[in-house]
């Protein structure tokens, strides 16, 4: 995909769809789950990248947090959202990244919050923790709250932001995790 | 066991419950805010100072919805805090994540299930394993 290239669905009604591009990730536990969220989100309008994993076959969180994380710091998408059996791995990957705030929520309340707040970008959970109906819930929650900046809230964000040292070897480079990825495939780790 | 707790103004007074609680249970408590921190910005950074500088494996950050504790905390290289509002998460995440904090929300979990959630938190061991390409992973991360 090209740089700030929206997903162009086959189909995009105009009456439902918003014009908001979520991107999605996940680890190899949750992907049925991931998928109806992609379905859900669809249904309600939203044009989605799914940045994976496809299938169920056992791999690593960080790269779908990393790859999600980004999608939103770049602009391709409007908003991520992550997910792995709790939500802290994925999540914790996502918020690793420069131009993000990933919020890791357990209900609703939390999920606005993070939104109104904290204008969170990405927002995690966890996908065996929680049920579908839930889920869909905190999802709709956190997409349809707005940030509402006052002074005390835009200077917590600004703090956050300055935490991190920003890291050139690691943004947008897809090779990031290789070394990591051959010794898992040379079987360096094993239960 | 040595556990690290702080917290900001909303965070404080459970905060101060689950301090008794961990030293009516003999844990030795590192309080790094005797007095409530600025935001949960400065709680969340002293408790990931304490924790990465000593090597301590478990600590509990307070402000009054968990998730900006975690959020900032987490932008610290080398840092994983778990943002909890129920058990589950809490114990899994000490075994698969190896979390060296956890984040509790004052305004969002009530005393009795905090105590339950901390219980669980600092009762698992980190599995290691395949797990541990995961945490190397992080940690290669910002």
């Amino acid at each position: 995909m090209l740089d700030n290239d929206r997903p162009q669905p086959e189909f995009v009604d105009p009456k439902v769809d918003k014009h908001t591009v979520v991107a999605l990730g996940n680890d190899h536990v949750v992907t049925a789950v991931k998928m109806a969220i992609s379905d859900h989100l669809k249904e309600n309008g939203y044009q989605v990248i799914d940045e994976g994993t496809h299938d169920n076959t056992r791999t690593h969180y960080p790269i779908y947090g990393k790859r999600v994380a980004e999608d939103v710091a770049s602009g391709r998408a409007d908003f991520g959202i992550v997910l792995c059996g709790t939500g802290i791995g994925i999540s914790t990957a996502a918020d690793k990244n420069e131009g993000v705030r990933a919020a890791m929520v357990g209900d609703v309340t939390q999920a606005k919050y993070a939104r109104r707040e904290l204008n969170a970008n990405v927002l995690g959970f966890g996908g065996i923790v929680l049920g579908r109906d839930f889920i869909f819930d905190i999802v709709d929650a956190f997409l349809n709250t707005s940030y509402h900046a006052t002074s005390k809230n835009k200077q917590l964000i600004t703090k956050i932001d300055q935490i991190a040292q920003p890291n050139p070897e690691q943004k947008d480079n897809e090779h990031f995790f290789d070394a990591e990825n051959k010794k898992w495939a040379e079987g360096a780790y094993h239960d | 066991m040595k556990v690290v707790i702080g917290s900001d103004k909303d965070g404080f007074v459970l905060k101060e419950k689950v301090k008794h609680y961990l030293k009516e249970h003999d844990y030795e408590v590192f309080d790094v805010t005797p007095e409530p921190a600025v935001d949960f910005v400065e709680s969340s950074l002293k408790v990931t100072r304490k924790v990465l500088e000593n090597g301590i494996e478990k600590a509990i950050m307070f402000d009054e919805y968990g998730v900006g504790s975690a959020m900032a905390s987490n932008k610290v290289k080398g840092m994983i805090t778990a943002n909890l509002n129920e058990e589950r998460t809490a114990h899994m995440t000490a075994m698969h994540n190896g979390a060296k904090a956890i984040a509790l929300g004052s305004g969002i979990v009530g005393e009795k299930l905090a105590y339950s959630i901390v219980q669980h938190y600092l009762d698992a061991k980190y599995a290691g394993g395949r797990h541990q390409i995961r945490l190397n992973m992080l940690e290669e991360m910002i």
